[in-house]
């Protein structure tokens, strides 16, 4: 006799995986998704890549310039988003910030930068400031303060409160607190998140030029947009190497750190 | 009771010169002679790291002998080759000390799960359990008494039940060989007895041949047939539960025996109760 | 007659060790890198004075909103961009679960070995570099952008999906192995149940990035709102570009908000 099994509970059964399905096939038909058409296009997919092969190489001196500029991008929004993370993450640390309705806003402020993405501030500058790489710096330092004061506030909220509190009780204001108190318990934390946006960030401003703010996404439009796809591969490739090379950096930092 | 054969064929197990040394050098296992009958409960003694689980676990291929063999029913255990080890392990049963349950399972997959080897994979791939699979797993089930609890999620048993499904598990494979590998010991003492005489009852019931791995001294009088003592890899007594003394623990230990080697207070003088 | 004196002096007041500590030391090279950083790219002082007039200047022309194009053309091109992060997510769940399971360091050393080159390789792609090339293959539009997403987010979810199951205790799977089944039953037994859950919620946690991500694919032409800020932005029809900013922020946070409780239930359960 194999004991009767309590029955499932049928309508949420039927409600999540119909929503799922409901969901995919609603999502499939919206964006065109056709198995067939995929498979015709193959072919022409094959000529593309063939087309793409093999990179320019020639292309790569031309490269240097904007590649560097990638970098510089990536290095101040880094340096002042990573600044300015600081005060925004302290304030949306629920154990540390002065009062609610601070919290509050801030918190919504943080909320909302991050819905964003890199590429929105850039179009953004790039619309106020003008095309270039000032665009894309400003942009990433926005998109840095996005990464970091979330990761970093809460890392914040979990420090130990003993050490704050008990400079708080020897006299300490409030701004003693936090940098003698509070942000040495999570400066390592602070510098792997640093590490990690700079990571972002490099990734970012390759394509950052797609919106005309400055690096090596700009070369990257300026071929696409001519088809001429040896040069594109040459450019990914650099791009890919460039990313690989920086994270290695960057994780070995990280390895020292801890 | 549906009276069903929860086991096939009998259980011999033969060790011939068996020895076992870790990649690391460690001896687990020395020029081991053991013969073990069909329908035998047997306890395993011996201190911490003396290689009681080494043994076991060569019964069933989990480790390789380095010197010697093992044979299961006059068959040499070959842990290279992958479909017999999964035949030899179809008929030999595993109790954890730490139970291995699936714990976000109910406790009817985790017993089907020693039906894993009887099934075409697809179908076990699928969870489409044959009808008699699952009769196979409601009855071990019932012969450890936690039927109610066939639908329930093993993460919310306690740990004596828990147990109880461990067992249910080895007995759906319908093994003629069960090895439990301290199967009480993070058990409270009450639970620990019931757990013991289950084993014992299903020993006597299907004539399944038992291997017990146990720290306490006195579960291994009370409940063995037969006792075999291990010291540093070396078998060093292999005789009758009930004429095993005191002075032949010692020696199996090499150290005077403690509180701390019994479940009950009494059964050492001047003990402090039942230590893990 | 002299004192002897004491063998070293130590000045309470400095701090023993070398003259230049380390964290000066990085500071000095940060600041070296920052300002040359600063001065190549020619972000010169008076270009930071500008920097606010500019982004006021342009932040004033978005007041007031015109939210009747939001409703008509913004609010079509947002539902596309959910349609595409979630077929790029559903694509990238199903290639990444096997390869999840294989990744496992613990239970296959050798194919683990190959599964994390391939995530790695995935990853290092930034999700509008692989849109480039899908545009021209599959046709302009979100097909290709919801290609896009699914292989760029394969490599992420391979690598945390291969991380969680290393994470487990593999006593479950000795048990299954034990008991006579195969490492593939293990797999379906064991380490599936184990975790799933955990695997589901990185699943959800990709669906939100990928809304943020899939926002931005428009630019080369793979569907979404993307394509339908940068238009209003060249046109400089500000009042449009703000109907995207807040219909796009709304509904983000909208879905990070379903999404976030929702795997707070799967983790729980
Ligand atoms: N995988 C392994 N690698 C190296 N050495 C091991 C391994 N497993 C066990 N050993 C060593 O082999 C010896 C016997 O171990 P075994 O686990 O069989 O002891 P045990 O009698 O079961 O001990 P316990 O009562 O603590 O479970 C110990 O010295 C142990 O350290
Ligand atoms: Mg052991």
């Amino acid at each position: 006799m194999i004991p009767a099994r309590p029955s499932p509970n049928w309508p949420l059964w039927i409600g999540v995986v119909g929503f799922l399905a409901a969901m995919t096939v609603w999502s499939a038909y919206g964006i065109g998704f056709s198995a067939s058409e995929l498979a015709c296009n193959i072919a022409g997919g094959t000529r593309l890549l063939e087309e793409s092969w093999p990179p320019d190489f020639g292309f790569l001196p031309r490269l240097a310039g904007p590649m560097m500029e990638t970098v510089y991008i990536a290095i101040i929004g880094t340096v002042v988003g990573g600044i300015l993370a600081i005060p925004v993450a302290v304030l949306a640390a629920r154990n540390l910030t002065p009062n609610r309705p601070t919290w509050f806003v801030d918190r919504n402020f943080m909320n909302i930068l991050r819905t964003l993405p890199d590429l929105f501030w850039a179009m953004l500058f790039a619309t106020a400031v003008g095309f270039g790489p000032v665009a894309g710096a400003l942009a990433l330092t926005v998109f840095t303060v996005a990464v970091i004061s979330k990761l970093y506030s809460e890392s914040l909220e979990s420090i130990d409160m003993g050490l704050p509190e008990a400079i708080r009780a020897a006299g300490g204001n409030w701004l003693q607190m936090i940098q003698f108190g509070a942000l040495p318990q999570a400066m390592q934390q602070y510098v792997s998140y640093a590490l990690y946006a700079f990571e972002l960030n490099i990734r970012a401003s390759v394509v950052l030029g797609l919106v005309g703010a400055g690096g090596i996404g700009m070369i990257l439009e300026t071929q696409r947009a001519n088809f001429e796809y040896e040069r594109v591969t040459m450019i990914i490739l650099a791009v890919l190497v460039a990313v690989l090379i920086i994270e290695e950096i960057s994780e070995s930092i990280r390895k020292r750190l801890t | 009771m549906s009276e069903r054969p929860m086991t096939s064929r009998s259980g011999a197990i033969r060790f011939h010169d068996a020895g076992i040394v870790y990649p690391n050098g460690v001896v687990g296992m020395k020029d081991l002679d053991l013969e073990i009958q069909p329908g035998e409960f047997v306890v395993i003694v011996g201190s911490s790291g003396a290689g009681k689980s080494t043994l076991l676990r060569a019964i069933n291929g989990l480790n390789t002998l380095t010197s010697g063999r093992v044979e299961i029913n006059g068959e040499a255990l070959n842990t290279g080759s992958t479909r017999q080890l999964r035949r030899v392990r179809k008929n030999i049963g595993m109790i954890f000390q730490d139970f291995r349950l699936v714990k976000r399972l109910s406790v009817m997959s985790n017993v089907l799960i020693g039906r894993l080897a009887h099934v075409p994979a697809w179908r076990s791939m699928l969870g489409l359990w044959p009808r008699e699979d699952r009769e196979i797993a409601a009855d071990a089930l019932k012969r450890v008494g936690i039927t109610d609890k066939a639908w329930v999620k093993a993460s919310q048993l306690s740990g004596g039940q828990q147990q109880r499904v461990g067992i249910a598990r080895a007995l759906a494979q319908q093994p003629a060989i069960i090895l439990a590998d301290e199967p009480v010991a993070s058990l409270d003492p009450v639970t620990t007895h019931q757990i013991m005489r289950d084993l014992v009852r299903i020993n006597r019931e299907l004539g399944i041949t038992t291997l017990v791995n146990l720290h306490f001294l006195d579960l291994a009088r009370e409940y063995g047939d037969r006792i075999i003592g291990l010291r540093f890899g070396e078998l060093v007594y292999d005789g009758s539960a009930r004429t095993v003394t005191d002075e032949d623990f010692r020696d199996i230990y090499g150290r005077d025996l403690t509180a701390d080697d019994v479940v009950e207070d009494e059964a050492v003088e001047g003990g402090e109760g039942g230590g893990e | 007659m002299t004192a002897p004196k004491p063998p070293v002096s130590i000045d309470p007041l400095k701090r023993p060790g070398p003259p230049i500590g380390f964290g000066t030391m990085v500071t000095f090279v940060i600041g070296v890198l920052f300002f040359g950083s600063l001065a190549a790219i020619g972000f010169t002082p008076d270009r930071l004075i500008e920097v606010p007039a500019g982004v006021a200047r342009v932040l004033s022309f978005f007041w007031p909103a015109d939210m009747a194009y939001g409703w008509d053309r913004v609010l079509p091109a947002i539902v596309e961009s959910i349609q595409i992060a979630w077929i790029g997510t559903i694509i990238a769940a199903i290639l990444s679960l096997p390869l999840a399971l294989i990744g496992s360091r613990v239970l296959f050393p050798r194919l683990a070995r190959g599964v994390k080159l391939i995530s790695a390789t995935a990853r290092a792609f930034p999700e509008i570099l692989l849109a480039i090339y899908f545009v021209p293959i599959v046709g302009l539009g979100a097909f290709a952008g919801a290609l896009a997403i699914g292989i760029s987010s394969v490599g992420m979810l391979t690598k945390l999906g291969a991380e969680v199951v290393d994470s487990l205790d593999f006593g479950t799977v000795e048990a299954v192995e034990a008991a006579g089944g195969s490492r593939l039953l293990a797999l379906r037994w064991a380490v599936l149940p184990a975790v799933l859950p955990e695997i589901v919620a990185h699943w959800l946690f990709r669906f939100e990035l990928n809304i943020r991500a899939s926002a931005v694919l428009g630019v080369v032409g793979a569907g979404g709102v993307g394509g339908v800020l940068l238009n209003t932005l060249r046109y400089r029809h500000f009042d449009k570009a703000a109907a995207v900013l807040i219909l796009t922020i709304l509904v983000v946070l909208l879905i990070d908000m379903l999404s976030g409780e929702i795997r707070r239930r799967i983790i729980r359960s």
